[in-house]
């Protein structure tokens, strides 16, 4: 008795082994296609979806650019799957690339579509792209060198980035569409010549549609406020450029009469790279604290003017408002807002060289 | 004999798998700002139940509240054991029904609800047949391998707080309003149960569940406010899970898997199980000790297809939803009585005690 019930239990594991593989309709690799860049333009009430396939052939890899129209992106996406051998499959995605016009017009429905799917990862970069998808990508085939991660690599963080980008993910557009007090920027670009692509700065995007763009140098500021700016470098004037080594912001918030202000105090630890004749070390600290004050101001009025939260200030006033205020934070508080920025460069070093 | 650490440990891990599923989603639904206040009320009850429960239990000995409210007379084991099973059955089911459907919905979309459902169903009547004992083993050979996943995990999903958005801090109670904050009770209620069941198999010292309740409470924070500094109150009000979806935004570059969700969810799912499987041991007890007739064999065998049939009868999720919501009005009976009568029941015995020890 005791011998065949230890021998059904051993076959009951046995059983249960065969399930622990948790496959179900399992598709092979072989038989899958990873796209790891989605290109989505809107032209009449219909999505344009581009995907961008590498292809592994006897020697390296070629890419395969499929593009279709549907009613949804995944009609779009179902139409390319259905036209190849192999299935399309999106977990790999990487970057979703959104013609610009696109932008303009809104993104919450496809960014609520990819959050709420479990197949796109919500940390696939998003990146706007500023002309047709068509020409972009054929552009992205005929000149870049074909690699499992072409394209991607030009904006990940640990591959291509530059501090002067911004890197913003699927999940923080979708936290701008509803948070109260947050917007973010997505870097804007377009193909460039000898085979590159260009970055031609940011854009600036409220409740997920973009609504004006600051330049790379507006950006490198932006990503230093965010403490993202490390490793950046700054022209002073015609005198020198500057290597920031490190960064750190302290805010001070206050309101009165229902008037938000800030004081912002940045300070840049600096490494000088490149100088011009024989400045001294107060001269460049002087000139790189104009430069920096100048392109904040115009960084600040384009938020102004755009009512786009990209910076963040108002999360400096969660403390001091109730939450029905800070809903209207954006339309009420934000154009009202008074920033006083003071720069604190210091030159931590100057290089192999001394400074005359 | 002496099972202080294990049962310890074993009530730490069945709360943890209940903590990071539905409480964070709950507790966030229930209130705009101040998400503390909701949380440490909660606690403090769950606080405050097992300390009366762990108080009657040290009266009554070694028995186990089964044969305490048996001994207690006619009446009382029908209006506290009836509506102890029916809780257990009902939260077995929508506990199963649940799992089964996070699993399709996080990462197994192809595999159909029943074979997710059976294999959760099998592995955990295997265990509760081979008895208390092997539980309180696999609980900690589970816990050994899951829990360094876990912790890792947690502490990476600070990555991206923004701890601003901890303002507004209070709001007042108007939570208490609201259904949801109801239903967070949820992973504070059905999970200490178990203690009461373990005695005449098992001892173990009172105390060290409570220093377990007390290292739980990070964990309940965290499970709640990790979600709302990552995306903020607006935003991670629309998820279900908000805590799998904070951890979805985790970026580790130097770790080789882009997805670690799915390592973490796999850990919570084993936890969740060595819940389920607790609580279909405790109900197999209350019935075989209730309703001697009925071998606890054939219940193993039965209980586990009545409650596959009760898990597939269910249509969708909003019926899962619908079940929870009538659950929690047994959840407080259950909470609230089970504690209490444990505790004057077993002074009553102790006084008896007493009096035959001075006759």
């Amino acid at each position: 008795m005791r011998r065949i019930r230890r021998t059904a239990g051993s076959l009951l594991c046995i059983c249960l082994l065969l399930l622990n593989t948790g496959c179900w309709d399992n598709r092979d690799i072989n038989h899958r296609s990873l796209p790891l860049v989605m290109g989505i333009a809107y032209h009449e009430n219909l999505y344009q979806i581009v995907l961008q396939i590498p292809e592994p052939l006897e020697s390296g890899i070629s890419l395969k650019i499929l593009t279709q129209t549907g009613k949804t992106i995944n009609q779009a996406v179902d139409k390319i799957s259905a036209r190849m051998e192999s299935s399309v499959d999106l977990l790999h995605l990487k970057v979703i690339l959104v013609e610009k016009e696109y932008a303009q017009l809104g993104l919450s429905d496809s960014i609520t579509t990819f959050m709420r799917s479990r197949e796109i990862s919500p940390k696939a970069l998003v990146v706007i792209c500023d002309e047709k998808l068509d020409t972009f990508f054929e552009h992205v085939k005929v000149s870049m060198a074909p690699k499992g991660t072409t394209l991607y690599d030009s904006f990940e963080k640990n591959a291509g980035w530059n501090p002067q980008m911004a890197l913003t993910r699927i999940w923080q557009v979708y936290r701008s569409i509803h948070s109260y007090t947050r917007d973010v920027a997505i870097p804007v670009y377009k193909s460039g010549k000898s085979g590159t692509i260009d970055y031609t700065g940011s854009a600036i995007i409220k409740n997920g549609r973009m609504v004006g763009q600051i330049t790379p140098e507006e950006t490198l500021l932006f990503n230093s406020v965010n403490g993202l700016g490390t490793q950046g470098k700054i022209e002073v004037m015609n005198n020198a450029s500057v290597l920031i080594l490190s960064n750190s912001t302290r805010h001070r918030s206050r309101l009165v009469h229902n008037i938000p202000y800030l004081d912002i105090e940045l300070t840049l630890k600096v490494s000088i790279v490149e100088t011009k004749g024989t400045p001294t070390t107060k001269l460049i600290k002087d000139e790189l604290q104009e430069v920096l004050l100048q392109r904040f101001e115009h960084l600040f009025d384009k938020i102004l003017a755009s009512k786009a939260d990209i910076l963040g200030v108002g999360q400096y006033f969660r403390n001091k408002l109730p939450r029905s205020e800070l809903s209207h934070w954006r339309t009420d508080y934000l154009p009202r807002m008074k920033v006083k920025l003071k720069v604190n460069p210091v030159i931590q070093n100057e290089g192999n060289l001394k400074l005359s | 004999m002496d099972r202080t650490w294990q049962i310890t440990l074993m009530y730490f891990f069945i709360h943890l798998g209940l903590i990071f599923f539905l409480y964070p989603g709950d507790v966030i639904s229930s209130t705009n700002d101040g998400h503390w206040l909701p949380v440490i009320i909660g606690f403090m009850v769950h606080l405050a139940a097992i300390t009366v429960y762990m108080k009657g239990l040290s009266f009554i000995g070694r028995r186990d509240i089964i044969s305490l409210y048996l001994e207690a007379g006619k009446g009382w084991p029908l209006l506290l054991l009836l509506p102890v099973t029916v809780y257990f059955l009902l939260i077995i089911i929508i506990t199963l029904r649940y799992c089964a459907e996070m699993m399709t919905i996080v990462f197994l979309s192809n595999t159909p609800l029943w074979a997710i459902m059976l294999l959760f169903l099998l592995i955990a009547a295997f265990i509760a047949i081979k008895g208390i004992g092997t539980l309180l083993r696999t609980g900690v050979l589970t816990g050994m391998l899951c829990l360094p996943v876990i912790l890792l995990f947690t502490a990476a999903s600070f990555q991206n707080v923004d701890w601003r958005y901890i303002f507004p801090l209070a709001d007042g109670f108007a939570f208490f309003t609201d259904s949801d904050f109801y239903q967070s009770f949820f992973a504070f209620a059905g999970g200490f149960l178990f203690l009461g069941f373990l005695q005449p198999y098992f001892t173990y010292r009172k105390k060290n569940i409570f220093i377990a309740a007390l290292v739980l409470l990070p964990f309940f924070l965290f499970s709640v406010y990790i979600p709302v500094l990552t995306f903020g109150q607006a935003t991670a009000s629309t998820f279900h899970f908000p805590f799998i979806a904070a951890l979805d935004s985790i970026n580790l570059s130097w770790l080789m898997f882009d997805r670690i969700t799915i390592f973490f969810f796999l850990c919570l799912i084993s936890f969740t199980m060595l819940f389920l499987t607790m609580v279909l041991w405790s109900t197999i007890r209350v019935i075989s000790r209730c309703i001697p007739v009925i071998k606890p064999s054939y219940l193993t065998f039965a209980l586990p297809v009545l409650i596959f049939i009760a898990c597939m009868a269910i249509p969708n999720w909003e019926d899962v939803k619908l079940l929870f919501e009538w659950n929690s009005y047994l959840r407080f009976y259950v909470v609230i009585t089970i504690p209490l009568s444990t505790y004057f029941f077993g002074k009553r015995l102790q006084r008896k005690v007493d009096c035959h020890a001075a006759d």
